[in-house]
């Protein structure tokens, strides 16, 4: 079925979808926002561990291979909000380091930015969703910008008892930035420091797109379709413009949304298996695929998480699930390059910790069971506490995601995510437990632990990298595809290199830029 | 969300039950109050249960009468995008019940191998220690299954869940819940 053709068609209204919808319908543009999960409303968000799980996806319609498989479903998103639904809101920027790694170090790839081009984004988000912070304390690391609009958050026992460990290895702390609201802010509630964000705050003091730029979005207009699954970009004959979107409605029935403008802001997994599952005679091998990278160089982060227990009561359930303290004085691309590493480390500390779930502190000891694990679980309930050291890996190019045989409810392939890490990346990782546990045992704390295991996945970048031209990328810096000039893809999927840091912020504030571009040169792109 | 779903939801979460059905009619409960009840299983067959109570409760203890059994059996009978399984975070392909029989039928199927013909329940407590143990590092030989050190964590985690992860959980461990939205019977 075809609907009447709008102006603008986004498919994914999560972090970077919303952004584009409130943007353009503010620019005076009919927007449609399809989004294949639920409508999630602030009251769905039931401060439960288990309960948490229904807004993530279930099951993976993504196939998993590679010596590290991409683990994605804790942190990605199903329904309107996306994994920003649901995420850590920490708000940490990528460094000036991040935009020139191949030029500099000869590995990793430049962006066609950089910082400079989005530190006024980085603050114009700040101002829209509000962030709390201390600016001027981050400025050790970066160039000045604009104060955050609100205080930093409050501390609690399970952060400062790290204060004293960093200390004593040289590394210095400033108060953590996140999307969360010290005060109120625009309308919305100050934190209640309950500790349940990841599972979403229903009370809007974390900035969700709920209550952020999805809710501007609603309020100029924009039509949110949601159990509307996309399966395929349409193009013209010609193959020189897309003219909408093909996907499945809440009943399951086909239907077409014609648009001007097309903006995929899916994930970075899924935008690029819509564009590979969108190929014509005109794109063989996908859309605005010429250079062949359509897929390719994602990058994930890992962390190395160090643990420690007081006799203390700490009361580490308290706080946020942000971090109170974080540090960039070991993002210098070549901090443990005498361990053979390479590449940036992002430092946090003090994030609340509840019992159960995937970072509970029941899994902080994963080889507890039995009555040794309810004997750990009394003594760490109120003495546990941990930080973490987040860390990039180099793109490459064999890190991708490509169409796989089997294929969905919808008759659409799946998608084959392959990841593997390199030496750089497991030098990194073990460099950062060995510092981690030095930090930790000059805390003083009764016992201090690695947290190791298998090496994690965090976050998903890459894919439908930005660069200079179609040789070499698929989209240029604001998102919009070299060879569609109205068909743009939003989110991390864009990202040449990952950084360390999470990439929430970067992703608001790139989208941001991406969609103020749009707006502005609307003549010139629109279909 | 659809006006059913949604109201299915709203009304789980707002008492912090799982819908049972009992006598052929829907009761919300919560798997402590399943397990009291004696609640016929949908999904799970006796042998089944009586392995993954043994399983959850060396694995937690508490977790047999928490509900363990009850609550694996309810989410697995229901659509995986309606589970609050840890398995969907563990990236498990649905339908859940499949890894549960799977995962079930190794454990079984290597404690009789290991134990001249006894099953996983029918172990003294040190024995079943030691499978564990074993089993979380995939050292059994002769598994037939997903991996031992993946069964291992998604079982704890669903043990972990009913004794740890509820309001009567964080109680017994003299830690506030602190919710913004409470599931209010303390499930």
């Amino acid at each position: 079925m075809a609907n009447e053709k709008v102006d603008v068609v986004i498919v994914g209204a999560g972090a970077s979808g919303s952004v584009y919808a409130a943007v353009m319908a503010r620019a005076g543009k009919k927007v449609v926002l399809l989004e294949t999960g639920p409508d999630w409303q602030l009251s769905d968000l039931i401060s439960s561990d288990f309960w948490g799980r229904r807004v993530k996806p279930a099951g993976p319609p993504f196939l998993l291979e590679g010596k590290n498989p991409y683990g994605y479903v804790y942190q990605a998103g199903w329904g309107v909000g996306g994994a920003a639904l649901h995420y850590f809101a920490n708000f940490p920027r990528l460094m000036p380091n991040d935009f020139k790694v191949k030029s500099e170090h000869g590995k990793g790839l430049d962006w066609p930015i950089n910082y400079s081009d989005v530190a006024p984004f980085y603050d114009k988000v700040a101002r829209d969703v509000g962030v709390s912070g201390d600016a001027k304390a981050e400025e050790i690391w970066r160039p000045a910008g604009e104060p955050y609009p609100l205080p930093p958050m409050k501390t609690f026992r399970g952060g400062e008892v790290w204060k004293k460990g960093f200390e004593a290895v040289g590394i210095r702390l400033a108060p953590a930035a996140v999307g969360m609201l010290s005060a109120p802010y625009k309308g919305r509630p100050a934190c209640i420091y309950d500790g349940w964000c990841h599972v979403g705050c229903p009370i809007g003091a974390l900035a969700n797109p709920l209550v952020t730029y999805l809710a501007d979005a609603r309020k100029a207009g924009v039509e949110v379709r949601a159990h509307s699954t996309a399966t395929r970009v349409l193009t013209n004959a010609q193959g020189d413009k897309a003219i909408g979107v093909e996907y499945y409605d809440a009943n399951k029935e086909k239907q077409v949304q014609e648009a001007s403008v097309v903006v995929l802001a899916a994930w970075s997994a899924q935008n690029p298996r819509l564009m590979l599952n969108s190929a014509t005679d005109r794109h063989r091998n996908g859309l605005a695929n010429a250079s062949g990278l359509l897929g390719k160089y994602l990058t994930a982060h890992f962390g190395s998480g160090t643990s420690a227990l007081f006799d203390e009561d700490i009361q580490p359930y308290m706080g946020t699930i942000g971090a109170q303290y974080f540090s960039y004085d070991r993002y210098d691309k070549n901090a443990h390059k005498a361990k053979g590493a390479f590449g940036s480390t992002f430092l946090v500390a003090g994030a609340a910790v509840k019992f159960s779930g995937i970072g509970g502190v029941a899994n902080a000891r994963g080889d507890l069971f039995g009555p040794e694990l309810a004997a750990f679980m009394k003594r760490a309930a109120r003495g546990y506490t941990r930080i973490n050291a987040f860390a990039e890996e180099m793109p490459l190019i064999e890190n991708r995601v490509e169409l796989a045989s089997d294929k969905d409810e919808f008759g659409m392939p799946l998608g084959r995510i392959t990841h593997s890490y390199n030496e750089d990346a497991v030098a990194l990782f073990n460099a950062n437990f060995e510092e981690g546990l030095a930090i930790a045992k000059a805390t003083g704390a009764k016992e201090v632990w690695s947290n190791r295991g298998a090496m994690p996945t965090i976050h998903l970048m890459g894919g439908t990298i930005m660069g200079t031209s179609a040789t070499n990328s698929v989209t240029n810096s604001y998102g919009q595809t070299h060879e569609i000039a109205n068909l743009w893809v939003a989110g991390p999927g864009i990202f040449p290199t990952s950084g360390a840091p999470n990439p929430t912020y970067t992703i608001f504030a790139l989208s941001l830029r991406g969609a103020e571009h749009l707006a502005e040169n609307w003549g010139s792109v629109a279909g | 969300m659809d006006p059913i779903e949604r109201r299915v939801f709203n009304q789980g979460a707002l008492i912090g039950a799982l819908a049972f059905v009992v006598g052929g009619v829907e009761t919300m409960l919560t798997p402590r109050e399943a397990e009291a009840q004696n609640v016929p299983l949908r999904t799970l067959k006796p042998e089944e249960a009586k392995t993954l109570a043994a399983m959850g409760e060396a694995l937690v203890p508490g977790a047999r009468q928490a509900g363990v059994v009850q609550f694996v059996d309810q989410q697995i009978s229901i659509a995986p995008e309606e589970a609050l399984l840890e398995a969907r975070i563990m990236n498990v392909r649905p339908p859940y019940a499949n890894f549960y029989r799977a995962a079930l039928g190794a454990i079984e199927g290597a404690s009789k191998e290991r134990h001249g013909g006894r099953g996983f329940a029918e172990l003294n407590p040190a024995e079943q220690h030691d499978f564990i143990d074993a089993m979380r590092q995939n050292k059994i030989e002769g598994w037939k299954g997903p991996a031992g050190g993946f069964v291992y964590a998604a079982l704890r985690a669903d043990s972990v869940d009913v004794v740890y992860g509820t309001m009567d959980g964080y109680a017994a461990l003299g830690v506030p819940y602190m919710p913004h939205i409470a599931p209010t019977r303390s499930w």
